[in-house]
């Protein structure tokens, strides 16, 4: 065997490239990862089309198509959908994964590696990004079946994966922080529960303004609230330009904070 | 100059100091083994050698190279191995290879020939396009290797690679770093093992409490513990009659003692065993059994530090 360096390393690219480059060989590995093992993404999509069967079979009486004006002419499960959406992108499992890779030892072989230590944060979340959109693609194709529609057409539904599936990064890169920071499955796992109150105080069985008042001011008060609505303004109204836009600056600022902890963070770990 | 160069690496983990002034080289194409128990810092100092860990003080220069200021550097030269095999259970062979590859900046034809040529050469040619979760531990422990040299490091760090192995792939492993060093790899290998360190290192460093105690080639240290020796019970043989026996072997050899009822004598370098055993024999000595005694860890440790190694207590 040859023991000779041969100077692989950089070549003139400039470090933003490398972490891009790096961070879609890492997303595309987790890609891969997830057509190999399909059964896992099954939670992904069973559990949240199951509470929206459930939900909609519990409420769909008390909240009849014609007669309640928040549903702009539609059935119940077209306002429950971007509930379903929501909690679907809030089961991505990039912080357990990290957690396995920290403890048995490959984190450490890529960090001695030349890998941009951002990609090691963004790679996972790529493949996050894809497969929460390959899901909720499927989940709204499903809902589509079953007569509900999407008022703003194709463009609006191509926006509505685009911001579930940027929150669903947002999520599994808060959850990779928690990953980092405690290095401990347990911790992560229980971490991840923070999408209970997260998604449920939003106003995800009606409108925000006709939950109670503790209930109203807690779901003002919850960032999520902002994605649900922007989604369910899709569905519902088609293009509401202040619910769209609450729901990108929720998702965008969320991200860049992610981020930042994030990046910070691999660049002390040690 | 040597390629690998410690001085007075310091790093403390709250009130724990793992390493408290560590110094040693490695020179250009050899093995040093650094000997110690668990706790002793042994992972501490490779960890800041591939710039997993910073230092709180001293200087590691790889290549002239300083780990701490210069880490981006470091990393396209070294290799490393830890003490668990460190590989992605989801892949198969080829694909763990290719994308370590791809971390070290080869397109993707370069990268599928680095795998084909390590496949061939850790024996896991017919595994290749396997999924990782199926291999056995010596598998997954030739492909982690393997994954450590895609960049051909030149330096590769072994951090104890035969811990958890059964003694077959134990010995294996074996035969593969020999390999390698045979190849000119400079190596930094910890282990807990002395034999490991003496079948595979040129230079061993015995470490305690995170610094240097002793350093040496595996038969220097050796003398310090007084050497391998040779007990044999002779049954109802005389004292006199056994010290005669030995005979003209009797100035190369340790003074004899007995222990247990067996008469024990030191062997010294230039001596071996079975001349002690033909000797006896030949004098019509009646030896009941006879057994050649190695130098352990806890010899070792016991003579150097006056404690035995399993004292120390773990905190790595």
């Amino acid at each position: 065997m040859t023991a000779t360096h041969q100077g692989t390393a950089g070549g003139g690219a400039t470090e933003s490239s490398n972490a891009l480059r790096d961070s879609f060989i890492l997303g595309g590995r987790a890609i891969r990862e997830a057509l190999r093992t399909p059964d896992s993404l099954f939670p992904t999509m069973f559990i949240p089309l199951f509470f929206l069967v459930v939900n909609v079979g519990q409420a769909a009486k008390i909240f009849p198509s014609e007669g309640t004006p928040f549903l702009f002419g539609q059935s119940y499960g077209a306002f429950q959908l971007p509930a379903s959406l929501l909690l679907s992108a809030s089961f991505g499992g990039a912080g357990l994964y990290l957690v396995e890779e920290i403890e048995g030892g490959y984190f450490d072989k890529l960090r001695a590696t030349p890998i941009s230590r951002m990609a090691l944060v963004l790679g996972r979340l790529y493949a996050e990004f894809v497969k929460t959109a390959a899901v909720a693609t499927v989940m709204v194709l499903l809902a589509l079946a079953f007569g509900i529609r999407i008022k703003s057409g194709i463009p609006g539904f191509l926006v509505m994966v685009v911001m579930v599936s940027l929150w669903a990064m947002v999520f599994a890169g808060f959850m990779q922080l928690l990953a980092l920071k405690t290095r401990s499955a347990a911790a992560t796992q229980g971490g991840s529960m923070i999408f209970f109150p997260l998604l449920f105080l939003t106003p995800n069985f009606v409108p925000r303004d006709q939950l109670t008042r503790p209930m109203e001011i807690a779901a003002t008060l919850n960032p999520v609230t902002y994605i649900m609505e922007g989604v369910r303004s899709l569905v519902l109204e088609g293009f509401n330009g202040a619910a769209i836009g609450k729901g990108f600056a929720v998702v965008g600022v969320t991200m860049v904070l992610m981020l930042a902890l994030s990046i910070r963070m691999v660049n002390n770990y040690d | 100059m040597p390629l690998v160069e410690v001085s007075g690496l310091t790093r403390s983990f709250g009130d724990t100091n793992a390493l408290a002034g560590l110094d040693f080289e490695v020179e250009r194409g050899t093995v040093l083994g650094m000997l110690g128990p668990n706790g002793a810092g042994k992972t501490t100092a490779v960890r800041i050698l591939t710039t997993l860990l910073r230092p709180n003080a001293g200087t590691a220069l790889i290549d002239g190279i300083n780990v701490a200021t210069e880490p981006r550097r470091i990393r396209t030269r070294i290799g490393l191995t830890g003490q668990y095999a460190a590989v992605d259970e989801r892949l198969t062979a080829r694909e763990n290879l290719q994308l370590i590859g791809r971390f070290f900046r080869m397109n993707k034809a370069d990268s599928r020939e680095r795998a084909a040529e390590l496949l061939a050469k850790f024996r896991l040619e017919e595994a290749g396009d396997r999924v990782v979760s199926g291999f056995s531990g010596g598998m997954r422990r030739r492909l982690d290797i393997s994954m450590s040299l895609v960049a051909r490091p030149i330096v590769l760090f072994l951090d104890e690679p035969t811990t958890g192995l059964d003694p077959r792939s134990r010995m294996e492993m074996w035969d593969l770093i020999d390999e390698l060093t045979a190849d000119g790899m400079t190596t930094l290998l910890t282990t807990q093992y002395l034999d490991e360190a003496d079948r595979l290192a040129d230079q061993i460093l015995v470490i305690d409490h995170g610094r240097g105690i002793a350093t040496g080639t595996a038969d220097e240290l050796k003398d310090r513990v007084g050497g391998a020796r040779v007990s044999f019970d002779v049954g109802d043989a005389a004292p006199e009659a056994v010290l005669a026996g030995i005979g003209e072997l009797r100035s190369a050899l340790g003074e004899p003692f007995t222990a247990d009822g067996a008469f024990v004598v030191p062997v010294r370098p230039g001596t071996t065993a079975p001349q002690v055993m033909r000797s006896l024999m030949s004098a019509g000595i009646d030896v009941v059994d006879f057994e050649l005694q190695r130098p352990t860890l806890d010899d070792v440790f016991l003579t150097l530090t006056g404690r035995p190694a399993e004292e120390v207590v773990a905190d790595e």
